[in-house]
């Protein structure tokens, strides 16, 4: 008797598929996010001491 | 035999931390106020979020406990991760609560009820979600530590050493960068950690492979290790309350709406839950693949992780009831009279055993130059966790315990300096924490039941807060006493040798049930006993 373990094995190889794939797209596409992130932050910190002068 | 080489593995790890210090240094300098500080500006895009939350939500002690479930449950243990799984998906998808959470532009969980329910809710609800949720973190260096000792070979003694490694480094980059270096670290580490997660899977589907992966399944667990209501061990209150325990951290878990509130608007907060979600299904399946591998290969052996001492100190009749135990409850057949001739040391490592087959088994299994990758996959794991873990509870007790000792907003420079102190303090109590408390069974009904303390009321709260007009601050103090106090019972009648039974006899699983079930009637029967607000009266008689 299966007991159903056709499901756990889609499961697991569902797991590794995407896993592996989101992987890579992340590693790309985080990096533009950390870049824009640091640079937008830097823009509000000249922003802000120009307010203050 | 262990396989870690200093001169080939030492090398990759010390890259990597060498790697994760100067990117969690280097990003210090973009903070200047302390909302840089604790959510990064509100700067976070789709992906880096993304990258954080997997990180933050995977750390060496996810991993330990996910492999138990599956070394002592089989593919059953997996389930907590489908129940995450659709919750963040759906909570993601429809906004519910999370979408006015962000939208209100609030730093932290308390101070959006302080808009409903009032200052002393507000404070109230910070010591209820630092309480359990420094209750809930605090077994995570100990077993972070442990598992590097095994996988490593190290001897135990040096666990000490480990754990102040462990957490000078993660302090370090946490208290000066605040959420801006732990983005940007858990970044570095999610690629560290998914490149060994998925490398050490692959090697153990290939080279122990599905089949015998199955076959030991069904050998130890038959059909409960495939179905969860099958096993006697988990049934409905299992599922009942991973469900209730899940979705609910899905909702109010600090460490993953602070996610959500760094994001910048809640369109990208909502779009990071759905697109992790299946995350917390990868989080649960593969290490548990692990530990069902650990039990294909290594088997159920309990008596072979004591020393020869402490196994001459146990009767031969004793020590065959515990080779013969079911995989994970080796006391299980023992009379109270047989457990009580065991040292209490002893126990404990017993009691472990379904712990440390895991760590055992990849310490043998993993070749030399992939373990270096391994250490620097559940370093990166685990850093990433404490370091998000530290600051989201130092976030609340700063934002909300500490806000009654604040008649006016700080400057900068002072908040920033006291989130630092608070931040290694909190350092400091991990440190005593892991060293002083010992975790008894599973160690993930550990963690939910001691994050169910906030976890029940909180989700009431924040979900009456949302929907319900009738909702009030009676209504909350209701939800927040009984959904603490249920847990925290239970907690205390497990550590009494007096009530132990009577608490393993309840279950963690009743416990948590019972904790969200008291935090919402205590949320309805507060509310609606609290008398109303007469209608002013506004036309003339």
């Amino acid at each position: 008797m299966s007991h159903g373990h056709e499901l756990w094995w889609l499961l697991v190889w569902a797991c590794v598929a995407w896993y592996s794939t989101i992987t890579i797209y992340i590693s790309v596409k985080g990096c533009f996010d950390i870049k824009e992130m640091l640079e937008r932050l830097k823009r509000d910190h000249e922003k802000q001491d120009d307010n203050d002068r | 035999m262990q396989h870690f080489s200093w001169p080939i593995d030492g090398t990759i790890v010390g890259l990597y931390l060498l790697a994760t210090m100067v990117a969690g240094l280097w990003v210090r300098k973009y903070v200047s106020r302390v909302e840089d500080y604790l959510v990064a500006g509100r700067e976070m895009n789709v992906y880096l979020g993304v990258a954080s939350l997997a990180a933050t939500e995977f750390g060496v002690i996810t991993c330990m406990f996910t492999a138990q479930s599956g070394f002592t449950s089989g593919f059953s243990g997996a389930w907590p991760g489908l129940c995450q799984a659709a919750a963040m998906f759906v909570i993601g998808w429809t906004g519910f609560c999370v979408k006015p959470l962000r939208d209100s532009g609030v730093m932290t969980l308390p101070e959006m009820f302080e808009r409903r329910y009032g200052k002393f809710v507000r404070w109230l609800a910070g010591v209820v979600v630092v309480l359990g949720g420094l209750l809930n973190m605090g077994v995570f260096l100990k077993i972070g530590g442990d598992f590097l000792c095994l996988v490593c070979g190290f001897d135990i003694k040096y666990l000490v050493l480990m754990m102040t490694a462990l957490l000078v480094m993660v302090a370090i980059y946490t208290v000066m960068g605040g959420m801006l270096s732990v983005l940007v670290t858990d970044f570095l580490q999610f690629i560290v950690m998914s490149a060994g997660l998925l490398i050490v899977t692959a090697m153990i589907l290939h080279q122990v492979g599905w089949e015998k992966l199955v076959a030991t399944v069904e050998q130890h667990h038959g059909a409960g290790g495939f179905n969860p209501i099958a096993d006697p061990a988990l049934g409905w209150p299992f599922v009942i309350a991973q469900t209730l325990g899940n979705a609910a951290a899905a909702l109010t878990w600090q460490t993953v709406l602070s996610r959500m509130l760094a994001a910048k608007d809640s369109d990208t907060g909502r779009k990071v839950y759905t697109r992790t979600s299946f995350f917390f299904v990868t989080r649960w399946v593969l290490p548990g693949l692990w530990g069902i591998a650990a039990l294909a290969i290594i088997g159920w052996h309990p008596l072979k992780q004591l020393a020869a001492d402490e196994l001459a100190a146990i009767p031969p009749a004793l020590q065959q009831k515990i080779e013969n135990s079911k995989v994970g409850k080796p006391l299980a057949a023992l009379s109270d009279e047989e457990t009580a001739a065991i040292a209490p040391a002893t126990r404990n490592k017993l009691n472990d055993a379904s712990l440390r087959t895991m760590p055992l088994f990849l310490s043998a299994f993993i070749p030399v130059g992939l373990m270096g990758l391994l250490i620097a996959a559940m370093l990166a794991a685990d850093m990433s966790t404490d370091s998000s873990y530290m600051l989201s509870w130092g976030s609340v007790i700063y934002n909300d315990i500490l806000a009654p000792f604040r008649r006016r907003p700080w400057p900068h420079r002072k908040a920033i300096f006291w989130n630092r102190c608070i931040i290694a303090l909190i350092g400091v109590y991990l440190f005593v924490f892991g060293l002083l408390y010992t975790v008894e069974g599973n160690v993930w009904s550990y963690l939910l039941l001691t994050g169910s303390v906030y976890l029940s009321s909180m989700s009431a709260l924040l979900i009456a807060c949302c929907y319900w007009r009738r909702a009030n601050n009676w209504g909350a103090l209701g939800a927040i006493i009984l959904g603490a106090v249920v847990p925290m019972v239970y907690l205390t009648l497990e550590k009494l040798p007096a009530t132990a039974k009577l608490a393993a006899d309840i279950g963690k699983d009743w416990a948590s049930i019972a904790a969200f079930v008291a935090a919402a009637l205590g949320m309805v029967a507060g509310s609606l006993l609290k008398p109303q607000p007469r209608p002013a009266q506004t036309e003339a008689a």
